[in-house]
């Protein structure tokens, strides 16, 4: 043993508690709903060589996403002390653009080369574009707000106005960024304190030589998670409904392949990219394969570096799960990755049908309202996602009304969105029978309806309106989603991805799909 | 002179404390899990004879593990027709993101026992769609059937505007049962929090009911009170209508406890420790113990303000282990009472307490006052085997899972100090509960905390917190007003009305008008923001709120606009005589004569000799320097070298660092 298994454990608590501190001071000290309540952000601290060594995500889809921006900032820029690098190129290391991740570096003992990063990623609630939400229905990257690729917003310990001022003059709720960021800044500096604290208890070369402990601790953890799986390769294949500008359904496809210890999934067969935001760049998609994996362990341990070193991730360039620039991705982020989770399971499933739940609602129901606010006058812009039906397990039901896989976040409360947006919630409910029958039964989706008391412009990115989510050994599919404006007492359907201008006394009534069943269900 | 009585009811024992003229008595009996008045009669009459004309103040565990068990009465629920399901979808998230086994507990209303009735209200109040008398027919009807035995009303807007809740509740006093209506539990915006608050009141009502009226008939001639979650009190009439107020009744005694003799031995901010069994509870207080309003109950959010408390898994029974991945681990899995720690004779596996026990922190001879022997044999085999797994040597590897408990505990109270923006070396350390103070210089040391307070009968706080409580409500609602609209003259409209509740609750529970004290705060945020702050009231709140911002948050903005979302009052009134510890003359002394032994306890990487004090017979003034272990009844002091303990004029211990 080449390491102390108390001082280990106490490692592994003090560098998941200092990002979960990140984590507070970024969620108390940000400004938008997004972050402090929906709490789309994640926290992490990386070593010298850019590998991370905790993670405090409250939000699946950050999973791997963190590492490639953080490894992308150290590749293209050279950091001094007190220096902090901004990012959200999804071709840069970035998700989609209204996710920025900021960098801030450590130096401890040497001024040329940090010791540690900081760094977290914050969901902004707008960064310019064609829609409001910067959410939108587009065709290329440069329709989804500004582009920021990694660039020092920070020198000096000081913030650069000439930069700051650049990003604020292309969003449209400048102050409320600019608050996000600070709060980002905030939480970057906690990190960075917290770490010299625990460097000058212990010692460069102790917190060193136990960060490698760690991240060989996980990557160990890991091989077991994977080397209970039966070796065999593993195929699935499942479908989104179309990329919200050509009809044709994306099949996305994959081959899990498990030998011993370490696994490869591979997307090959999958469509390439499509011309509408579904697409999903190489970041997505990790996180989405590391967050099937971790359904797996039984055991609670950090995630870091060491888990993914196990785990080999194929996907074609130019394709809908590793795209290319300028393709566009508002959607790949919270659409497509929830079907990456979903087909990933599939196969896994073959290899392991006790462990695995039946297709879960499949998709975060995107809804984006902005308009002028009658009663004052001024623009607005609400961004809820509405949860679905989760999937039925071996030995339990699905969970009804319950967000899934690669989002967590919570709704906004109907008292509060009527009192702050010229919105009435004329129903909120359990879409009862909509989950997929099953000796475990799917849980049920959710109805809600939006009545407009002005006019607006309305985006919903939704999924699952034409392929159910699937049941699993013999459960039936769930029900798949329905979008409908009702207009003069009349009601016309709407596809899964749409924009349209609406008017007062219209409503929209979003029906979110049920989860999977699982086992046959009984005959009647 | 009038005696006060303070019960607690705790999952092994129920605790009570008596006060007469000035002085203190204390009587422990065993609880008695399925019915616990039992117990609480048993222990009133064991410790004062004749009750008539007492002053009792009870703090009980019947609506907090009713609702645990999910033994609360039939319920149903009335809301705006297309929001029944409000309850059940909660807030859409699941509760672990990477278990895919994860489960949410049932709602506490079933969807067949949850009615809609046709209305509507918009933000403003302003009624949309009027309630009809056929309309409350029907839907009582339907209630009347579901053979319900207790009624939760939860319309939407009801804090704006309570006309349609009221409509209900008159109506339905035909029925026969208690009615809980969301304008009156909780009048504040956001449609779940309030409506599971609402519910949670209504499915404990009926059994705070029989439990109280029992307990009543039993002390007939007495002055019943219920110790709150806020850490006041209730007369035993009006818990039962606010049953959802007792949820944390007796953890909230044992902060009030804590927390009062902290400020008794000079102190006014307290970081309170009560490390048990399995878990370990911290508080923090500055002038006053803080409260929360974002409580989960069993899956329930309960809006209320209660004390804010929070718990970790870590307590002298936790489990060490070495898991697959090589780490040691200690927690959150139990011991428990049974089998107990190895020390106890029966369990199989390593725990805090036998860490402990091998380390030299805890005396075998005087476990318990020496009622139970611990088995120092069976667990230095199971430390040997132990170390032998970890390739550590014994000593090493017991202070491997002190190490890794007391990293565990630290990190909660960084939670509740360094998180939300204090510094724990201003605080003194309050550490109570059975194994606390054999951890508690260590935490201490952790943090920089200089002194740590051990106070005299620590078994009992909760009971003594209960005795000294004063009655305390608050009452709030939801204006949802633009700051420069808060003009003094709204202020005075909102607040008046919220007084006069307070001041008619107050005169209810006996307290006369001129002892009533009123505190106006207001709960606000900037336009936009979904988190509120509470700030005192004056003419310069909105400054207030930017300086309160500033410090929680490290940032302000002072030229955006900000919202008053609640007014809030807090009404206290003092509750019998008050209580003035003895205090006794500290004369210098060594602490000789209540030496009773001396034990080899490893620390600081050597075996050295430690002095074993019996507290009982340490006088005030007595200082100690350590190492040494101080034993009493129900638990042990670990006076590390780098400490010195002194006893001081109220018989606390008073370790601190660094003096020699």
């Amino acid at each position: 043993m080449d390491y102390d298994p108390i001082r280990l454990e106490v490692f592994k608590n003090l560098l998941s508690g200092i990002a979960e501190e990140m984590g507070v001071t970024l969620c108390r000290t940000a400004f938008s709903p997004n972050i402090k309540e929906r709490r789309d952000f994640s926290c992490a601290l990386f070593d010298a060589q850019g590998r991370m060594l905790a993670q405090a995500a409250h939000i699946p889809v950050h999973l791997g996403a963190m590492p490639m921006s953080v490894r992308y900032a150290l590749e293209h820029v050279e950091m001094a002390p007190g220096d902090a690098v901004l990012i959200n190129d999804p071709y840069g290391g970035g998700t989609h653009l209204p996710d920025i991740t900021l960098v801030t570096p450590v130096f401890l003992d040497d001024p040329r080369r940090p010791a540690f990063f900081t760094a977290n990623r914050a969901h902004h609630a707008d960064v310019g574009g064609m829609v409001p939400g910067s959410m939108p229905l587009s065709t290329e990257v440069f329709q989804e707000g500004i582009r920021i690729p990694p660039v020092k917003i920070m020198v000096d310990g000081k913030v650069q106005p000439d930069l700051l001022q650049l990003i604020l003059a292309n969003v449209r709720t400048p102050r409320e960024r600019e608050g996000d960021l600070t709060a980002q800044i905030a939480a970057n500096r906690t990190g960075e304190r917290r770490l010299r604290e625990v460097v000058a208890k212990y010692g460069l070369p102790e917190v060193v030589r136990y960060s490698e402990a760690l991240l060989r601790y996980s990557e160990r953890m890991t091989r077991l998670v994977i080397a209970e799986l039966p070796d065999g390769d593993y195929t699935f294949e499942d479908y989104m409904d179309d990329d919200g500008i050509d009809a044709a359904p994306v099949p996305l496809r994959v081959t899990v392949r498990i030998r011993g210890d370490e696994v490869e999934v591979d997307f090959s067969g999958s469509a390439p990219q499509v011309r509408g935001s579904v697409n999903a760049n190489f970041a997505i998609t990790m996180s989405a394969v590391y967050y099937c994996i971790r359904t797996l362990a039984r055991e609670q341990f950090p995630f870091n570096y060491g888990c993914m070193v196990p785990v080999r991730i194929v996907a074609p360039e130019r394709s809908v799960v590793n795209c290319a620039f300028p393709s566009a991705v508002a959607g790949g982020n919270v659409e497509t990755s929830q079907r990456i989770v979903d087909v990933v399971l599939g196969a896994l499933a073959q290899a392991v049908p006790g462990r695995v739940a039946a297709a879960s609602s499949g998709t975060m129901n995107n809804v984006t309202v902005g308009g002028l606010d009658p009663r004052s006058g001024e623009p607005y812009t609400y961004y809820e996602t509405i949860a679905g039906g989760l999937g039925g397990r071996p030995g339990l039901r699905g969970l009804s009304a319950t967000h899934a896989h690669m989002t967590n976040t919570l709704n906004t409360p109907i008292e509060a969105l009527e009192h702050a947006y010229p919105l009435r919630v004329t129903r909120y409910a359990i879409r009862r029978r909509s989950g997929g029958r099953g000796q475990f039964p799917g849980g049920d989706g959710v109805i809600r309806e939006l009545e407009f008391l002005g006019e607006a412009q309305v985006t919903v990115l939704s999924e699952r309106r034409k392929f159910p989510p699937y049941g699993l050994q013999g459960g039936e599919p769930g029900k798949v989603g329905v979008n409908l404006l009702v207009r003069d007492h009349r009601r016309r359907k709407l596809p899964s991805k749409f924009n349209l201008r609406v008017q007062a006394g219209d409503r929209l009534v979003v029906a979110t799909p049920g989860g999977g069943g699982y086992g046959p269900p009984r005959r009647k | 002179m009038a005696v006060k009585i303070g019960i607690d009811t705790g999952g092994t024992f129920t605790d009570c404390i008596l006060m007469r003229d000035g002085r203190l008595a204390v009587h422990k009996v065993l609880s008695t899990p399925d019915n616990p008045a039992r117990a609480v009669l048993e222990g009133l009459r064991a410790l004062c004879p004749e009750l008539m004309g007492v002053q009792l103040v009870h703090g009980s565990t019947v609506a907090t593990n009713a609702l645990l068990e999910r033994k609360g009465a039939r319920t149903a629920l009335i809301t705006t027709k297309g929001f029944e399901d409000v309850l059940e979808i909660g807030r859409q998230t699941r509760p672990h993101l990477y278990d895919p086994f994860v489960t949410k507990p049932p709602p506490l209303v079933p969807a067949r026992w949850r009615f809609g009735v046709r209305e509507r209200l918009a933000a403003s109040g302003e009624v949309l769609q009027p309630l009809t008398p056929a309309e409350v027919e029907a839907v009582l009807a339907r209630v009347r059937r579901s053979g319900a035995e207790s009624l939760a009303i939860c319309l939407l807007h009801a804090y704006a505007n309570p006309v349609h809740e009221q409509q209900l509740a008159q109506a339905a006093a035909q029925l026969g049962i208690p009615v809980s209506a969301s304008h009156q539990v909780l009048p504040e915006f956001r449609e779940y929090e309030r409506c599971s608050t609402t519910v949670v009141n209504a499915y404990l009502r009926p059994v705070m009911q029989r439990y109280l009226e029992t307990l009543v008939r039993e002390l007939a001639g007495t002055h019943l009170s219920i110790m709150r979650s806020n850490g006041g009190i209730m007369s035993a009439q009006r818990a039962q209508q606010e049953a959802v107020h007792t949820i944390l009744s007796g953890p909230a005694g044992g902060v009030v406890g804590a927390f009062r003799v902290a400020q008794d031995a000079g102190y006014r901010r307290a970081i309170t420790f009560d490390m048990g069994g399995t878990s370990t509870d911290v508080s923090l207080c500055d002038e006053q113990p803080r409260t929360t309003s974002e409580t989960v109950i069993a899956g329930c959010p309960v809006k209320v303000p209660v004390i804010d408390i929070h718990t970790v898994g870590a307590g002298g029974g936790s489990l060490a282990y070495l898991d697959r991945g090589g780490a040691l681990r200690v927690g959150p899995q139990s011991a428990g009472a049974d089998p107990g720690p190895v020390c106890y004779g029966k369990g199989q596996a390593l725990t805090v307490t036998d860490a402990n026990l091998y380390l030299g922190r805890l005396h075998p001879d005087w476990f318990l006052g020496g009622a139970m022997r611990l088995d120092v044999e069976r667990t230095r085999a199971a430390v040997r085997d132990f170390a032998r797994r970890l390739r550590r040597p014994p000593e090493e590897a017991c202070e491997g899972i002190l190490e890794v408990a007391n990293a565990n505990m630290e990190g909660a109270i960084r939670v509740i100090s360094v998180e939300r923006g204090y510094d724990p070396r201003e605080f003194v350390l309050v550490s109570f509960g059975g194994a606390g103070s054999m951890h508690a210089a260590d935490l201490a040391r952790r943090l920089a905390i200089p002194e740590v307070l051990v106070p005299a009968n620590p078994g009992i706080l909760s009971a003594f917190g209960m005795l000294i409580s004063d009655y305390v409500q608050e009452f709030a609602q939801t204006v949802l007003v633009p700051a420069e609209a808060f003009t003094p003259e709204r202020a005075a409209q909102a607040f008046a009305a919220l007084e006069e509740r307070g001041r008619q609750a107050m005169q209810e529970e006996g307290v006369p008008a001129e002892a009533i004290r009123i505190h106006r705060f207001l709960d606000m945020c900037y336009v936009g923001q979904s988190y509120e702050l509470t700030v005192p009231y004056t003419p310069r709140f909105v400054e207030a709120f930017h300086r309160q911002h500033e410090w929680r948050y490290g940032y302000e903005d002072s030229r955006r606009p900000t919202l008053v979302v609640n007014v809030r009052v807090r009404v206290e009134g003092p509750s019998g005589t008050a209580y003035h510890p003895p205090r006794q003359p500290e004369v210098p002394g060594d602490g000789r004569a209540a030496q009773v032994d001396t034990v080899a306890m490893y620390v600081g990487g050597r075996w050295q000799e430690a002095r074993v004090y019996d507290r009982q017979r340490l006088q005030p003034g007595d200082r100690l320097r350590g190492p040494a272990l101080i034993v009493e009844y129900s638990a042990t002091t670990v006076v590390p070298p780098d400490f010195v303990a002194r006893v001081d004029g109220q018989q606390n211990l008073v370790l601190r660092r660094g003096e020699t």
